[in-house]
């Protein structure tokens, strides 16, 4: 077991999802409690890969690539944690999307992968997402956070959109709303009353924990 | 298969073309056979004498343009040296650049204080720990003037501080013959033994002819020493056009070249196959001061219409940049060490010095040199040029990301970016709340830091006690002999 721990933990910092699903499926063939393996197998992996970006010896692609090593392990082990009605230990759900009228992907899928590296589970909308569907993908995944992105400082308008329409729903109580992009700003979350920013993905996951732990 | 396919390895630069190269050595062979040059001291003129110059008025010698082929013949066409620690070897010829600072300036700003104050010994020791530690300083020169040491026997002391400092190859100053010989003594003990020097020097000896066209009995006798010991020698003025050359620059260019190759036919009839560097420091009068230009765009064309010259003649160049008029590390110290950095870079020169100078020339700043540093790291990325290969040109990664997805999680961009980017170390690229977070520090701020890291950190290579107790007898006996 401790050998396949360290392998599932050298893929992630290796930044293989190959690998990792190989690693994945192994564990399942011999049985083993797929919480454990994320917990004591790919888990470590991403925090030494985190540890090495904050250092300045990690870069994004490395973060990245290792994020979806992750991904892709938790990808091949979450039917059988389903089956065994387990509960993955999240930190919470998010919903995120770039909004209407604003095709950027990048930042808004950067932050969706390393959100769902590091705990959270992410339902990804994409790219030109109008304000009715953030607020049906709030209400059907019973989201903790949902992340608004925007490239543009024209569609920058939307983030608000986003967070009246949410209001209306009835639904901006049960759910803080964090926002980043280019233009966007800490004075501007402050000025359309969202709940956080985030300058970078590594930050959004700091920022999303923060979100997280405040409403428990 | 492919036919008449074309690789640019990295970016191309030339000033001059081959025409207008050659005219320039026509005119520098024109002016040693019509005007002549100054040669002090007996020895010299004797050796040109015999070899067939004309002599006149004791000591102005009129070299034929034969002779000037004749010892371009036997002169190398490659240098190879190496510092103390052997495995840090510049091999000098042909487009290899290498980045170096100047020597013997008077003054430095003190790192904790801030006071504009004399070299000490400890200072010049710590300029060369500063060097040691830097990536892109491929060579030390001694960057402060040892001050608090007897005048006549400086240079031994100042090497002393070099060689403790660091590791990499010099280019060292001397008072006179005698001077070089104390510090050939040294680098001999240093190695251990003349033959391990003979394989690759642990310095080159920088000479100084005088513009215009004269060659003091000092700098002739170092040369010569340097040309029977196998020293390598630069002999290379520092012109100032519009004052000691003629103002426009090509006028320039053949007086430098003329008073460079005095000193490669001085060196090969001394003996023949000894090697000789050109280039120098060759730059205009400001117009309005007075001074010395360490800045000025004509310092950097010329630099590399130099490089153009030395290259056509298969000798190795010692260029100019990295250096500045300002007198602290400001804006103008930076804009002057870009350009410069960059265009003495492109130009292909192999010993780029005075990396560090501020005040032009009068101060040897180690904000400079940090600063510099990471100038070079820029020059050299846009130096490496872009290789176009199947690889490279990645159209399969373009393929399979398709519009609208994003190349962060590929394996080819993890595979490649850390060769393929440059990753900078002293500029800044964060984002301006972080960059406030952090003390909203300015370029100015972050290299002082640094400077201060390396002084407080940095340990050179060491020097075994009993040869480092041998080097300063050396040092002392200089010292004895002249206090007499």
């Amino acid at each position: 077991m401790e050998r396949l721990f360290q392998e599932m933990a050298d893929a992630v910092i290796a930044g293989l999802p190959e690998k990792a699903s190989e690693l994945a499926r192994e564990a399942l063939g011999v049985g083993m409690d797929p919480l454990a393996a994320i917990e004591q197998g790919f888990k470590p992996g991403m925090d030494v890969v985190g540890e090495g970006f904050a250092k300045g010896e990690l870069f994004i692609p490395d973060l990245v690539m290792s994020a979806e090593a992750m991904k892709a392990a938790i990808a091949v082990l979450e039917p059988e944690m389903l089956r065994r009605k387990q509960q993955r230990q999240v930190l919470g759900r998010v919903v995120i999307g770039t909004v209407q009228g604003d095709i950027h992907e990048i930042g808004k899928t950067l932050v969706a992968t390393m959100l769902a590296a590091n705990g959270f589970e992410v339902r990804d909308l994409g790219v030109d997402v109008s304000p009715q569907r953030f607020v049906d993908a709030v209400r059907e995944t019973n989201a903790d956070v949902v992340g608004l992105s925007a490239l543009l400082t024209t569609t920058l308008l939307n983030q608000e959109t986003v967070i009246l329409t949410l209001q209306e729903a009835g639904l901006r109580d049960q759910v803080k709303v964090i926002i980043g992009g280019v233009p966007a700003s800490p004075e501007w979350a402050e000025e359309i009353g969202a709940d956080g920013y985030a300058e970078n993905a590594t930050e959004a996951v700091e920022v999303v924990k923060r979100l997280v732990q405040a409403e428990t | 298969m492919r036919a008449n396919y074309q690789v640019n390895a990295t970016p191309q630069f030339s000033v001059l073309t081959g025409d207008q190269i050659e005219e320039i050595f026509h005119a520098a062979l024109d002016v040693l056979e019509r005007v002549g040059t100054r040669v002090y001291g007996e020895e010299g003129v004797a050796l040109l004498r015999e070899a067939g110059c004309l002599v006149s008025d004791t000591d102005l010698v009129r070299i034929p343009s034969w002779l000037v082929k004749e010892a371009l013949n036997t002169t190398p066409q490659r240098v190879a040296i190496a510092g103390r620690d052997r495995r840090q070897r510049l091999t000098l010829e042909k487009n290899k650049i290498y980045f170096g600072t100047g020597s013997d300036c008077p003054s430095l700003v003190d790192p904790y204080t801030d006071e504009v104050r004399k070299y000490t010994f400890q200072d010049v020791y710590n300029a060369a720990r500063i060097s040691d530690a830097l990536p892109h300083i491929d060579f030390h020169m001694s960057l402060g003037l040892t001050s608090g040491v007897p005048a006549r026997t400086y240079d031994r002391h100042q090497f002393l501080a070099m060689l403790k400092g660091t590791a990499k190859p010099l280019v060292i100053t001397a008072v006179d013959r005698e001077g070089l010989a104390d510090q050939y003594r040294m680098a001999c003990q240093v190695l251990g033994g003349p033959e391990e020097f003979a394989k690759a020097p642990l310095f080159v000896v920088y000479i100084e002819p005088s513009s215009p066209l004269s060659n003091s009995v000092e700098a002739v006798e170092k040369l010569l020493y340097a040309a029977e010991m196998g020293i390598p020698a630069i002999y290379t003025p520092c012109i100032m056009c519009g004052a000691t050359g003629p103002v426009t620059l090509a006028g320039g260019m053949v007086q430098c070249l003329a008073e460079c190759l005095t000193g490669v036919v001085l060196a090969q009839l001394k003996r023949k196959g000894a090697a000789v560097i050109i280039g120098g420091v060759e730059s205009t009068i400001d117009m309005a001061t007075s001074v010395l230009s360490y800045g000025a765009p004509e310092m950097v064309l010329l630099s590399a219409a130099m490089t153009d010259v030395a290259r056509w003649l298969r000798l190795p160049m010692f260029s100019t940049a990295g250096c500045s008029d300002a007198k602290i590390l400001d804006q103008q110290a930076a804009i002057e060490s870009a350009i410069s950095v960059m265009v003495a870079a492109l130009s292909g020169a192999n010993l780029i010095h005075d990396v560090g100078y501020l005040e032009s020339g009068l101060l040897g700043s180690y904000d400079m040199l940090v600063m510099s540093n990471e100038v070079i790291g820029m020059a050299k990325r846009i130096l490496r040029g872009i290789a176009v290969t199947p690889e490279t040109l990645a159209v399969e990664v373009i393929e399979r990301v398709g519009p609208g997805g994003h190349y962060l999680a590929q394996p080819h961009t993890r595979q490649h970016f850390r060769s393929e980017l440059w990753f900078p170390t002293l500029m800044d690229r964060q984002m301006r709340r972080a960059w406030e977070g952090g003390g909203s520090q300015t370029m100015a701020m972050r290299v002082r830091a640094k400077v201060k890291e390396i002084l407080e950190h940095h340990e050179p290579m060491p020097i075994p006690a009993g040869v480092e107790a041998r080097l300063r007898e050396i040092v002392a006996q200089a010292d004895e002999r002249h206090a007499s």
